[in-house]
C-alpha cells in the first residue's frame, strides 16, 4: 500500500437529516414519506458514494415450503429466521457491488443479498470431513433459497427493497435519499444508516433514529388490547350485543 | 376514506369494508346463518391476517345475530331451552377450539386446517342441501305430494339417558346429542371464524328433528352465546381481535341483517335452502381449491406465534 505524502487534509465527512424523526399512525394513516437530506464534506473533492439503509424494529420471520403430500399442497415445518428487520431498504448512488467489495458489503449487512439474518434454530455442530464443532444448517444446500424466499416475500409485501439509484446528488455535496413507508410497516424504533464511501472505503457515517408509533385512538385500543386483553374482549363483545340490540330497536319502530 | 386498523396493523377502505358487512349480514339474515363462512375468506382475500380475521369476526357474528335472534324472538321462533343447552355444548367447544386454533398457528398449520375444514364441511353441506332443496322444488313443480316423512324415531334420540322436554319443539330427547353437536360447533366456529349456522341448521332438522319454524332462531341464539365467547377468548388469549375492523363490519351487518330477516319472509324454505346451498357449495371448493393447485411462490410467510 502506498503511503501518503501529502500534506493531512482533514478527512471527508457526512452529515444527513430526516425531515421528519417521528411518524404518527394515526387512524387515517396510510403509510409515509420521508427524505433523508445530507452533505458530503470533502476538501480533497474525492468521488463520493452515500449508501442510506432504513431499518425497521427485528422481528423474527417465520417461513413455511409448501410441499405436495399425495396430491395435496401442504406446509412444511415452520423455519424461524432471526434478525430480520421489520423493514429494510438500502438506497445508494450507484449499485452497491460497484461501491465497494463483497467482504464490506457483508460486513456491513448492506443490502438485500448482505442482510444478517439467520435460522439459529437449524444450526446443529457437528463433525464433518473429520473437522470438530462445525457449524452446518439442518436445511442443508437448501439455506439460501430459505434466506431467499424471506427476502423475496417480504420485498413482495412492499417491506424490503433495495434502489441503485435512491441516493442523487441535488447540487455538490448535497444530497438526498427517499423512503417510502407502507401502511403494513411496522410499529416501534427505526434507525436511518447513512454511510459515505469512497474508494471503496467506509470513510464517515452517522445513525439516525426514526420512531414509528401509534397515537390518538389506535394507540389507545392496541394498548388496551395489549395490556387488558380479557377487559378488551369482554368490552368488544359488549359492544357488538349493544350495536346489534340497537339495530332490532330501530328497526321494530320504523 | 382509507381507515387504518390497530391490531391488524394495515390499512384499509372503510366504505368497502362497511358494503361488506351489509351484504353479509343481509344473506345472514335472510337464510337465518352467521354469515361468518363468506366473511372470513373475503377478509383474507383482501390480505387482512387470517388470525385477526377469524377472531374479529366473532364479534360481528355476535352482532349480526343477535340483531336478528331479537326479530325471531319477537315471533316466537326461538326455543330457548334447546338454545341453552346447544350454548352449553358450544362454550366448551370454544374454549377447546381457540387453543386447538393457538396449537395449529404454532406449527404453522393453521392455514391447512382453515382450507380443510372449509371443503370438508361446506362442500359435504352445501352438497346434501342442494340434493334436499332441489328434490323438493322439482316435486312441488310436478305437483308431487312430499314423501311420507319417515317418522321412525332415531334410536339415539331416545335411547340416550338424561331426556329433556322441549315443548317449544315439541320434542321429549336426550340431551347429549344436542350438547355434542354444540361442543362440534363451537370448536369449528373458533377455528374457521364462523357462526356455525350452516352446520346447525340442517343437524337440527334432520338429526334433531326439530320443527323448520323454530330452527334459524334458535341456532342464532345458539351463535349469541358462542360468538360472544370466543371473541372474549381470542382477545383474552390470543390478542388478535380488531373491534375497529368489527365495528366497520358491524354497522353495516346489523342493518343488513334486519333487512336480510324481513326479506326471508318473501321466499320459499326450499327455494332460500337451494339457494344458501349454492353460495355454501362455491365458498367450500374455492377454498379447498388452494389446496390442488401448484402455488405460484413455494415459500409462505407464517404468521409470528401469539
Amino acid at each position: 500500500m502506498a503511503i501518503d505524502l501529502t500534506p493531512a487534509a482533514p478527512p471527508a465527512s457526512v452529515s444527513a437529516t430526516l425531515t421528519e424523526t417521528e411518524v404518527r399512525v394515526t387512524s387515517g394513516f396510510t403509510g409515509a414519506k420521508i427524505s433523508v437530506y445530507g452533505a458530503v464534506f470533502d476538501p480533497a473533492g474525492k468521488p463520493s458514494d452515500v449508501v442510506v439503509v432504513v431499518r425497521g424494529p427485528t422481528q423474527p420471520v417465520r417461513i413455511a415450503r409448501k410441499v405436495r403430500v399425495s396430491g395435496i399442497w401442504l406446509n412444511s415445518r415452520p423455519v424461524v429466521f432471526e434478525g430480520a428487520p421489520g423493514f429494510y431498504r438500502a438506497a445508494s448512488t450507484r449499485p452497491l457491488q460497484d461501491i465497494t467489495r463483497f467482504g464490506q458489503l457483508r460486513k456491513l449487512g448492506l443490502g438485500l443479498d448482505h442482510l444478517a439474518i439467520a435460522a439459529p434454530a437449524e444450526r446443529r455442530i457437528e463433525t464433518r470431513y473429520g473437522v470438530r464443532d462445525m457449524v452446518v444448517s439442518s436445511l442443508g444446500d437448501d439455506y439460501f433459497r430459505w434466506r431467499g424466499a424471506v427476502v423475496r416475500l417480504k420485498q413482495a409485501a412492499g417491506l424490503y427493497s433495495a434502489d441503485a439509484d435512491g441516493v442523487t446528488f441535488v447540487d455538490k455535496g448535497l444530497f438526498l435519499a427517499r423512503v417510502d413507508l407502507p401502511a403494513q410497516a411496522p410499529i416501534g424504533q427505526y434507525t436511518a444508516r447513512v454511510i459515505l464511501f469512497q474508494d471503496g472505503k467506509p470513510v464517515s457515517d452517522r445513525t439516525l433514529p426514526l420512531k414509528v408509533e401509534k397515537v390518538g385512538l389506535e394507540r389507545a385500543v392496541y394498548l388496551f388490547a395489549h395490556q387488558h386483553p380479557w377487559s378488551y374482549g369482554l368490552v368488544s363483545a359488549l359492544i357488538a350485543l349493544g350495536a346489534g340490540w340497537a339495530a332490532s330497536r330501530a328497526f321494530r319502530r320504523s | 376514506m382509507d381507515l387504518y386498523l390497530p391490531i391488524a396493523e394495515m390499512s384499509v377502505n372503510a366504505p368497502l369494508l362497511i358494503a361488506l358487512g351489509a351484504a353479509v349480514g343481509f344473506i345472514s339474515g335472510l337464510f337465518g346463518i352467521g354469515g361468518g363462512f363468506l366473511m372470513t375468506p373475503v377478509l383474507v382475500f383482501m390480505g387482512i391476517p387470517p388470525a385477526v380475521a377469524v377472531a374479529s369476526l366473532s364479534n360481528h357474528v355476535a352482532a349480526s345475530s343477535f340483531s336478528s335472534v331479537t326479530t325471531y324472538s319477537r315471533r316466537r321462533m326461538v326455543d330457548f331451552r334447546m338454545g341453552g343447552v346447544l350454548a352449553a355444548g358450544g362454550i366448551v367447544g370454544a374454549i377447546v377450539g381457540v387453543e386447538v386454533f393457538r396449537v395449529l398457528r404454532l406449527l404453522g398449520q393453521a392455514d391447512l386446517v382453515v382450507s380443510v375444514s372449509y371443503l370438508l364441511f361446506l362442500g359435504v353441506i352445501g352438497a346434501l342441501m342442494l340434493w334436499e332443496s332441489l328434490g323438493t322444488i322439482l316435486r312441488r313443480r310436478r305437483g308431487e305430494s312430499a314423501p311420507p316423512r319417515r317418522d321412525r324415531r332415531p334410536i339415539l334420540l331416545y335411547a340416550l339417558p338424561w331426556k329433556m322436554r322441549f315443548p317449544k319443539s315439541r320434542l321429549y330427547i336426550s340431551v347429549i346429542p344436542p350438547i355434542l353437536l354444540g361442543l362440534f360447533v363451537g370448536i369449528l366456529s373458533a377455528i374457521m371464524g364462523v357462526g356455525g349456522g350452516f352446520i346447525l341448521v340442517p343437524a337440527m332438522i334432520y338429526l334433531l328433528r326439530m320443527p323448520a319454524s323454530v330452527v334459524v332462531g334458535t341456532s342464532l341464539f345458539q351463535i349469541v352465546i358462542t360468538a360472544s365467547l370466543t371473541c372474549v377468548l381470542q382477545a383474552g388469549r390470543n390478542q388478535t381481535v380488531d373491534v375497529v375492523l368489527a365495528t366497520l363490519l358491524l354497522v353495516g351487518g346489523v342493518l343488513g341483517a334486519q333487512l336480510g330477516a324481513r326479506a326471508s319472509a318473501r321466499f320459499r324454505a326450499e327455494e332460500l335452502r337451494a339457494l344458501l346451498a349454492l353460495i355454501v357449495l362455491l365458498v367450500g371448493v374455492r377454498m379447498g381449491l388452494g389446496l390442488f393447485i401448484q402455488p405460484d411462490d413455494a415459500f409462505v410467510l407464517v404468521a409470528a406465534a401469539g
